[in-house]
């Protein structure tokens, strides 16, 4: 602000209460204190994350079992993670489970949070509550109930729908019907995650815009489209990021309840990483493929974010 | 006092670290040796098991084994880890045919000098288990277990379908089965099998092969692919069939799926170990034990095999404290023991039936031992091979064309063999 501008009044946000503190001490002082708080994350950032990402890129160009004895061998794991056609399918697989499973934890994250969010709800918090809960419980254990419940002998599931004179047969040994329930077991557990989100992004949405919107007319249709929708662009893009990265890292549950199968069909990329290192002890391969799937995943989110953000930039 | 409090916080967090760091050390030469023994032996097993290691360490002053007991599955998720961080065990024992992968990336030392020796009682073991523990003709293991698939079959069931022998061949076999499958309420599914043949994984693993030996053919001989054979075609076709069109088994079972409906009696016979004994037992079946019925070229059963290997993560002193306790384990007093108590057929040809009579369980599993032939033996991508045979039997299962599977199934064995 120059000063021959009239002063304007600006929003300035309230302080906290009990006054803003100053800050003591000089700067580098200052930086010091804010290492020192940040050094137990960094610690452990360092030694769990970006530790074990370099040693698996070291790792990646090596042949290495996790016995000693290892070779450097190039770019020879990157060359047979290309051509491998267990690769292929495991690919496949994923961008299968991924189109399976994110548009439809997404949409069913968004839908319940509109519901949810709208005052005239009865038992608005013990809803909210419910569909927050799977996200709490531990992968593994969601897996392994779901297997006890669709199981074709002792399930539940089964029982219930026998009553309605459905049969469902094995569904994690069908090869067309495995993938949708490991990805739907996903979707059961995660989207409580992406619905606590959206509605976070929904109660940011100034009422003001709504009713200004009622005032010029606009239906609920025109409403969810021209206000909620865009304004929850931001949101969507994070939600969205979040969910691809999950569907690609894709394992928990695949592990527990068909192990890839049947015969390789839902065998992911992850699942491909966990046998090359711990069933084939190849942890050379292993790692360039973790390389691989990182690398991907990187622009995959980049590509989203840049996407999303036109379109918040579109509507400024 | 804060400026005390973070000093505190960041000295503990380095000593933790280091501490951390100072936790892998390696053993040392002299003195008394310390031993970590890593297992699976659950049941019964495990209790004579502790008992052999118990007399073990009785007898030796200078050697101490402690067993760590853990299941199948977490040996192999965490020997890896184990031992590259130098906190592995100094024995311990797998499912056979995941000894060659470890053994050929160096994880295991090798036992050739030891086998050499007269005093590792290792002179008698039956071939086919000693078999499984060589890869490019080193040994790497020693045999705790080897067991060939029998069919397990409920006495009460037989009884109540007017079967009153046991098939000797593979069309008896059917016939049986047909006989013993119950579709009471003639909805297409029947409520009662005659026998449950299970596709994939685990006991599928060694039913198949059994099931393409029986009619001369195989999975791999000396080292290539030999899955695509004519013989092996005429099995899956025999087999589809009478699983598909009889009925005679449901489809895309594993071995787990297979034990729960023979306990809950709604399958007359299963394919499986000795571990089908107790579990007929808890479920209050009576059952009986024999051998899988003859193919057309040869009666033959693929073994269960388990291997008991000495890491490399040793000394000299605790590899040859290690090779102590391997050859009391082989003894002939506690082979006989370990038989008895595991329910596993002895490992020793030179002890004879009547030394484990008192167990009929074990007595009618020596008789059949010679038959067993080890799973895979030396091949080091047995991950691969055993995907692509599972493939290959679920898809026969499902009714897809058996050539166009096998020529399939050949070349993947084959690239996981070259690999």
């Amino acid at each position: 602000m120059s000063a021959d501008h009239p002063p304007v009044r600006r929003y300035r946000p309230p302080a906290p209460l009990g006054g803003r503190r100053r800050a003591t001490g000089s700067p580098a002082g200052r930086n010091t204190k804010a290492l020192l708080f940040l050094a137990p994350a960094l610690i452990v950032l360092g030694l769990f994350v970006v530790w074990p990402m370099i040693s698996a890129l070291r790792l990646s160009f090596t042949d290495a079992s996790g016995f000693g004895r290892e070779e450097w061998v190039g770019l020879e794991n990157y060359a047979a993670v290309f051509t491998d056609p267990d690769i292929l399918n495991a690919v496949t697989n994923t961008v299968l489970y991924t189109v399976l499973f994110t548009p439809t934890a997404v949409i069913a994250a968004l839908g319940l949070a509109l519901l949810l969010n709208s005052p005239r709800m009865p038992f608005r918090s013990f809803f909210r509550t419910a569909l927050f809960v799977p996200f709490v419980v531990s992968f593994a254990v969601a897996a392994f109930a779901w297997s006890y419940l669709i199981d074709p002998q002792v399930g539940l599931v089964n029982y219930w729908l026998r009553g309605m004179g459905i049969r469902m047969g094995n569904v994690l040994e069908d090869p067309t019907w495995a993938m949708p329930m490991v990805a739907f077991v996903a979707v059961w557990k995660l989207f409580g995650f992406y619905f606590v989100i959206f509605l976070a992004g929904l109660q940011d949405i100034p009422n003001s815009l709504y009713e200004a919107a009622r005032m010029d007319g606009a239906g609920p249709w025109s409403r969810l489209r021209n206000i909620t929708l865009p304004m929850l662009s931001n949101t969507m893009a994070f939600v969205l990021v979040f969910a691809t990265i999950a569907a690609l890292q894709a394992f928990d549950q695949i592990y527990v309840m068909t192990g890839g199968g049947p015969y390789g069909n839902t065998q992911t990329v992850v699942m491909e990483i966990y046998e090359s290192g711990f069933r084939k002890l190849d942890i050379g391969f292993a790692s360039a493929l973790s390389y691989v799937l990182l690398v991907a995943t990187l622009i995959l989110s980049l590509v989203q974010f840049v996407f999303f953000g036109r379109r918040e930039k579109d509507l400024s | 006092m804060t400026r005390t409090r973070i000093w505190t916080g960041a000295a503990a967090a380095l000593a933790l670290t280091a501490a951390v760091a100072g936790c892998s050390g390696g053993g040392e030469d002299d003195g008394p040796v310390e031993l970590t023994f890593w297992h699976g032996y659950s049941e019964a097993d495990g209790d004579v098991l502790e008992e052999i290691v118990a007399d073990f360490n009785a007898s030796h002053d200078d050697i101490t084994i402690d067993t760590e007991l853990k299941t199948w599955d977490s040996i192999d998720d965490t020997l890896l880890t184990a031992l590259s961080a130098g906190e592995g065990p100094g024995l311990v024992a797998m499912p056979a045919e995941r000894l060659p992968v470890y053994a050929s990336k160096g994880a295991f030392a090798s036992l050739d000098d030891f086998y050499a020796d007269e005093a590792s009682n290792t002179a008698n073991l039956v071939p086919g288990a000693v078999e499984m523990e060589e890869v490019e003709g080193e040994k790497f293991g020693v045999p705790s277990g080897f067991v060939p698939l029998a069919v397990y079959y409920n006495t009460a069931l037989f009884e109540a379908g007017g079967v009153d022998e046991f098939p000797q061949t593979w069309d008896e076999w059917v016939e049986a089965a047909k006989r013993l499958t119950v579709d009471e309420d003639g909805d297409g599914t029947p409520e009662q099998y005659g026998v449950v043949l299970p596709d994939h994984a685990t006991v599928a693993n060694g039913l198949w092969p059994s099931l393409f030996y029986g009619n001369g053919g195989g999975i791999v001989d000396g080292g290539e692919a030999v899955i695509d054979s004519p013989e092996n075609a005429e099995t899956l076709e025999f087999w589809s069939g009478a699983i598909a069109a009889d009925q005679i088994s449901p489809t895309g079972v594993d071995g787990i799926g297979a034990d729960e409906l023979f306990s809950g009696g709604k399958a007359a016979m299963t394919v499986g170990g000795p571990w089908m004994a107790s579990i007929a037992t808890e479920n209050g079946i009576d059952y009986a034990i024999a051998p899988l019925p003859a193919g057309p070229a040869e009666q033959a059963a693929s073994a269960i095999g388990v291997s008991m290997a000495v890491t490399v993560d040793t000394s000299r002193a605790e590899q040859a404290a290690a090779e102590e306790f391997l050859s009391f384990f082989l003894n002939e007093e506690n082979s006989v023991k370990w038989s008895l108590g595991s329910g596993w057929p002895p490992l020793r040809t030179d002890i004879p039936a009547e030394a484990v009579a008192e167990n009929p369980v074990v007595a009618s599993l020596t008789e059949i031992a010679a038959t067993g032939r080890p799973l895979l033996p030396g091949v080091v991508n047995s991950v691969d091979v055993l995907s692509a045979v599972d493939e290959l039997t679920q898809r026969a299962v499902a009714g897809e064309d058996v050539d166009a599977l096998l020529a399939e199934a050949q070349a993947e064995v084959q690239a996981a063999l070259e690999d």
